[in-house]
């Protein structure tokens, strides 16, 4: 065979039940001693690890996860740093003008009153690509139901559509319309709906003309973005 | 063998903060990992739950993964098994046995270990078929279904002690029948 250290039977019985989480736990404490000073009980951990692994890669079929946990997982760790770059990045583009339009749009609704009570929008959010390729801003009016959604960056491509998409918690995604390659889409959000904006995510897709032909994202998600509530 | 080349260049990339790695990580191996949460929790609210944290610690911890030696499906499978059976152990209220410490391979020779977890592949169908079924299903129940040895001694209806020297004896069996 070769020179790798050998272990008796007892111990080999000892690491696997460690492994498995069957030990009693005095002699689990025992065994974690052992195993910072003794490589063969090391190795033969790592060998359990592997054998029971092994056995699982080729017993447990795969299950698809549905999408609202990597919608979930991708906000949750990228979310700040996300923000950042969208404030320091983008400042002199994006934020500055945004923050302009803001304000223009804000004079307006003041000195006309704005249609009933339109006020700030309760919910917000940047919907952005990984690489930024493609960024979104969203806000929705909660009484009006009004969502616009603003490109801030990139386009809609040759042939293809891109589809909004509103996730909630555990919920398949829910499509709110295709994006208009225009600078601004407005999408009327159905009442039902705006109660699930609440924690939830928007997601983009790359869909074929005329939009998801099943109901659910077909194509690539092309960005994501957290929904953020304002405070009023 | 291409396919673990293409996990192990991913693995190094997230080290580095590769998102877009990231995600072609999830997309190539969330649904093995989910399975197994299914499997180990049995409740599909609670395995995306799992899954979500499963990953969050594959992006904290792809640092670690070299340490250990193993395949990159061998080290997601582990962390994903001991993170479900975790959380299954703190529904039942069970005592807190958490996850085992990282174990740190020494350097030992690569196309050895390779040809040895190879050899083990193709054979561990083989090896738990000759184990007595009852035997196998106990293994299994330990490992997927993060059954104590008061559980399986219950479902196998013999004493504690007797369940434990049942089981250890069934590993062994299954080890030597593996290194053939």
């Amino acid at each position: 065979m070769s020179d790798r250290p050998t272990i008796s039977p007892d111990d080999s019985g000892k690491a696997a039940e460690y492994v498995l989480g069957l030990l009693p736990d005095a002699e689990a404490r025992e065994m974690r001693a052992r195993l910072a000073s003794e490589p063969a009980l090391r190795a033969e951990v790592l060998a359990w690890e592997r054998r029971f692994a092994t056995m699982a890669e080729q017993e447990v079929a795969p299950v698809t996860p549905p999408a609202s946990v990597e919608a979930r997982l991708v906000t949750h760790l990228f979310r700040d740093d996300a923000r950042s770059r969208w404030y320091w990045s983008g400042l002199w583009r994006g934020a500055a003008a945004l923050a302009m339009a803001g304000l223009v749009a804000l004079a307006v609704m003041v000195y006309t009153g704005g249609p009933g009570s339109r006020g700030e929008p309760e919910f917000t959010a940047i919907i952005a690509a990984e690489d930024g390729s493609l960024q979104l801003a969203a806000a929705l009016d909660l009484d009006s139901g009004q969502l616009r959604v603003s490109r801030q960056s990139g386009s809609v491509a040759e042939g293809r559509a891109q589809e909004l998409w509103l996730i909630a918690g555990d919920a398949a995604p829910v499509s709110l319309g295709l994006l208009s390659a225009e600078a601004e889409t407005q999408v009327a959000v159905p009442e039902p709906l705006r109660a699930l904006f609440a924690g939830g995510v928007l997601a983009v897709s790359d869909e074929p003309p005329g939009g998801s032909p099943t109901g659910a994202p077909t194509g690539d998600v092309l960005a994501i973005g957290v929904i953020e509530e304002i405070q009023a | 063998m291409s396919a673990q080349t293409d996990l192990e260049d991913l693995l190094a990339r997230i080290v580095l903060r590769d998102r877009a790695a990231f995600r072609a990580l999830f997309s190539a191996t969330s649904a093995k990992l989910f399975g197994i949460c299914l499997r180990v929790l049995n409740d599909r609210a609670e395995a995306e739950d799992a899954l979500q944290e499963v990953f969050i610690k594959i992006w904290n911890r792809a640092d670690r993964y070299k340490v250990t030696g193993h395949s990159p499906m061998t080290w997601l499978i582990t962390i994903a098994r001991n993170h479900a059976i975790d959380r299954l152990r703190a529904r039942k209220g069970g005592g807190d046995t958490s996850e085992p410490d990282l174990v740190v391979a020494d350097p030992a020779p690569g196309p050895e270990a390779q040809a040895i977890a190879a050899g083990e592949a193709r054979r561990i169908a083989d090896c738990l078929g000759e184990l007595d079924q009852s035997r196998a299903a106990a293994v299994r129940g330990a490992y997927l279904e993060g059954e104590t040895y008061a559980d399986l001694a219950a479902r196998f209806d013999v004493p504690l002690n007797t369940m434990r020297t049942w089981l250890r004896r069934s590993l062994l069996t299954l080890k030597d029948c593996l290194s053939r």
